[in-house]
């Protein structure tokens, strides 16, 4: 009986503090996002008053790289819900940057500052894509091709390349972001970048293959093989080199070396599909072997220009 | 006797019998990818050639103190400091020319064509051997880069070393980087369509 | 045992060889190319002022680089300008109305501002602690005998593929004067082409109100247009072709109409801005009657 009491009392305690609180969450906004091209669109939990809410005065819209360049709000829509409201501007924004809205009360005084930009996750997978697709290492930037077109002859010799390839890549991609990030940078090495990303593959390839022949030998049997390949494929050295140039950050290191791997396997996949068909097809004697390969690798390097400019996010 | 093996002999296996592009068909990429100009096929081929001769002589040079056991990281370790070397000399005297082959200047540590040579040649050989042979094989990857840029400046743009030779543009397509790939393939089959027609003449198979 | 270790030892003494010889061609080639990259950069700017190895630029003329910075402390953020005064270098810092806040003398010289790690540090002590200072952008004002005659822009937006790094020139009235193209990862043949003075030239002229509405149009550029745009023209000639055109939009290049609506909307961006900023500045410093060298 006096447990229940003193539990109603704190608990009416609790919210009478919290109260005021609760009844300005509704100041705040829980959702912000870009609508069409010139749109902003921020949206609360529960109806805000219309009035208020249409005063562009009380808006403040920059990008943040800029903030110095107000951006002028043409108009302010509030929906029937009185939940969105939509700053429409009169040039459309960039949706690119990263745009902070300011929003003052009637006091002038700053009631909260908003990001609003497009989705980090959507940047991430529109990394990835670009890497396994616009950008396809093989296809479109023309490097690991000495070993594409030796393990492309067989569908299983393309798959064993494409996974191993993946697994070492994502690992001493990461491995590389490590040292660019914690050695490198700190300490202005950078002119030694290419021996240090080439160490790391090295260092990766070996400890891939002790650790595979001692977990898993009959693995081992299938892939091993295929890791010395690795360290001559041009494309395990340019993702840390793109790393570096751009700064990306972890995951999108990840991103990038997974995109790589994929992009790879891929190409290897649809190359080897063909190949196995070529091999029972009518090809002149000059042209059997590499060259028929390589033209055929022209067609898919055309067809894959059609990917660019792909932007899904 | 080393010295007859002379140093014309390897130069010409190099470019011709052991032609990294078209006959060995390693260090492929900057074949596809770079050659849209001659100046660009002859200034990756002059890096190449440097890191080709430099490794060779080096590595020729140590050959002895080398642990067999650790071979091929000293190779790469070899290469990658003659890659930064280039690399940076480049950087530093050629911008525009290093600006147009972009990556690709780095990514010379990654051909297998140069850790073959060494493992095959220059660690048993001498180093003035190894020198005429790594001369050899970075003139033949140039000699290809060049001939590869030539015809693809020639038909992409119409111009040579940026002289208009035929006044019009025949077809871009040669210019993007696709056509690589076309025109690599369609040279090793011309190679090829060479070397049978020197056999048939020669032994009749 | 024996093995291992003489294996390491050895590595080791590679690894220190190769750091040595690494090391020795970064020193020696870091010079060359600082001095490299100034070289060009100079060759840039004076060929979009009309001037190059063959035309040289008057002894009357000057320029002045002026560095923009973003300071951002606990009560919010504000505007710095690292100027060159008569005699040193000042920094003075605006509030987001265009108010001044203070104007303090910088302890750097000539040589040391055009190093970007020397200015940055020097302005982070002017600074103080508790405020950091983020870089925003160049400016360098031309003057010729004293009098303003041009701005040189630096700019870098998104492209069809990646980034365009561009610079540009303005006179005083933001009439563009020449548009260079910097850097660019566009596909050679298509978008490369934006490199082309018969793309670049067709921003030249154009005035801060055509600028404001300036767009993109998918038509074929007429012939006479394209000779003058690339001077193949006679001048008095070409001067006529061009004022014909000149009212008209961007023609768009073949086959890369993306790139070119970027470079436009980046090209206005850029001079948009750029005239937002300076009348502030201008105001803010006739109103505290501050003597810049330009």
């Amino acid at each position: 009986m006096m447990t229940h009491r003193l539990f109603t009392y704190w608990t009416a305690v609790v919210l009478f503090i919290l109260a005021p609180a609760c009844l300005h969450a509704a100041d705040f906004v829980s959702e912000q996002r870009f609508g069409a091209d010139n749109e902003i669109i921020l949206t609360y939990p529960a109806a805000v008053d219309k009035t208020i809410a249409q005063k562009p005065a009380r808006y403040t819209v920059f990008e943040e790289t800029d903030p110095d360049i107000r951006l002028e709000i043409q108009k302010i829509t509030v929906a029937d819900d009185g939940r969105k409201v939509s700053l429409i501007f009169s040039e459309s924004l960039n949706t690119a940057k990263t745009h902070v809205v300011s929003v003052r009360g009637d006091d002038g005084r700053e009631i909260e500052s908003i990001q609003v930009k497009k989705s980090y996750l959507g940047y991430l997978l529109s990394v990835l894509i670009s890497a396994l697709l616009v950008n396809n290492f093989v296809f479109t930037k023309y490097l690991g091709l000495c070993v594409f077109f030796g393990t492309s002859k067989r569908k299983t010799t393309a798959k064993g390349m494409g996974v191993v390839f993946t697994i070492v890549m994502v690992i001493s991609a990461l491995m590389s972001w490590f040292f660019y990030q914690f050695i490198l940078i700190p300490y202005n090495l950078n002119f030694l970048q290419i021996v240090v990303f080439i160490g790391l593959v090295s260092l990766t390839v070996q400890a891939v293959d002790t650790i595979l022949r001692k977990v898993n030998p009959i693995l081992f049997n299938s892939f091993g093989v295929y890791l010395v390949l690795v360290i001559a494929n041009c494309v395990i050295i340019a993702v840390p080199l793109i790393m570096a140039s751009n700064n990306y950050s972890f995951i999108e290191t990840f991103m990038l070396a997974l995109g790589a791997g994929g992009g790879f396997l891929l190409a290897l996949y649809l190359m080897s599909s063909v190949r196995e068909r070529l091999d029972l097809a009518n090809i002149p004697p000059t042209f059997k072997g590499l060259p028929i390969a390589f033209i055929v690798a022209g067609q898919f390097a055309m067809a894959f220009l059609g990917f660019s400019g792909l932007q899904l996010f | 006797m080393a010295n007859d093996k002379s140093s014309m002999q390897l130069i010409a296996r190099g470019i011709l019998s052991e032609n990294p592009i078209f006959k060995l068909a390693l260090s492929m990429c900057p074949a596809v990818g770079i050659s849209t100009t001659v100046i660009n096929g002859l200034m990756l081929g002059v890096a190449v050639l440097f890191v080709q001769v430099f490794s060779s002589v080096t590595i020729s040079l140590f050959k002895n103190k080398i642990h067999p056991r650790i071979r091929i990281p000293t190779y790469t370790l070899t290469i990658a400091t003659w890659v930064t070397v280039i690399d940076l000399a480049l950087a530093a005297y050629l911008p525009d020319a290093y600006a147009k082959m972009g990556i690709f200047v780095k990514l010379i540590v990654a051909f297998a064509i140069i850790t073959m040579r060494l493992e095959m040649f220059a660690c048993k050989e001498s180093p003035n051997d190894s020198f005429w042979d790594g001369l050899g094989m970075g003139l033949g990857f140039l000699v290809g880069m060049v001939v590869i840029g030539f015809v693809r400046e020639l038909l992409g743009s119409g111009a040579v070393l940026g002289y208009d030779l035929l006044g019009f543009k025949p077809l871009l397509f040669f210019i993007l980087p696709s056509a690589g790939f076309f025109v690599v393939g369609l040279m090793m089959a011309f190679f090829n369509w060479i070397e049978l027609a020197y056999k048939r003449a020669k032994g009749k198979i | 045992m024996k093995d291992i270790l003489t294996i390491i030892l050895r590595l080791t003494v590679t690894c220190i060889l190769a750091a040595m010889v690494m090391g020795s061609a970064f020193i020696i080639t870091n010079k060359a190319k600082k001095h490299n990259e100034h070289v060009n950069e100079q060759k840039v700017r004076y060929a979009l002022l009309g001037y190059s190895a063959a035309k040289s630029i008057p002894d009357s003329m000057a320029l002045h680089e002026m560095y923009r910075y973003i300071v951002t402390d606990k009560e919010g953020q504000s505007i710095g300008y690292l100027l060159p005064g008569k005699e040193g270098f000042y920094f003075l810092t605006l509030d987001m109305g265009g108010k001044v806040i203070d104007n303090q003398p910088v302890k750097i010289d000539e040589a040391a501002v055009l190093e970007k790690d020397l200015r940055d540090k020097a302005v982070q002590e002017i600074a103080g602690t508790g405020r950091s200072v983020t870089f925003a952008d160049q400016t360098i004002v031309v003057t010729n005998n004293g009098e303003r005659v041009a701005y040189l822009l630096d700019g870098k937006f998104t492209g069809f593929k990646t980034f365009i790094g561009v610079m540009l020139a303005v006179d005083p009235k933001f009439t563009i004067l020449g548009l260079e193209i910097l850097e660019h990862e566009e596909d050679p043949g298509l978008g490369a082409e934006i490199e082309r003075n018969y793309f670049r030239n067709q921003f030249k002229g154009k005035t801060f109100e055509q600028l404001k509405d300036l767009d993109v149009v998918k038509e074929p550029l007429p012939d006479e247009y394209f000779q003058a745009l690339e001077g193949n023209i006679e001048a008095a000639d070409a001067a006529k072709i061009l004022a014909k055109y000149g009212d008209r939009d961007i023609y768009a290049l073949t086959g890369a109409t993306i790139s070119s609506r970027y470079v436009n909307t980046g090209v206005k961006g850029i001079v948009k801005k750029f005239a937002y900023r300076l009348n502030i500045l201008d105001t803010a410093l006739a109103e505290r009657k501050i003597e810049v060298a330009f």
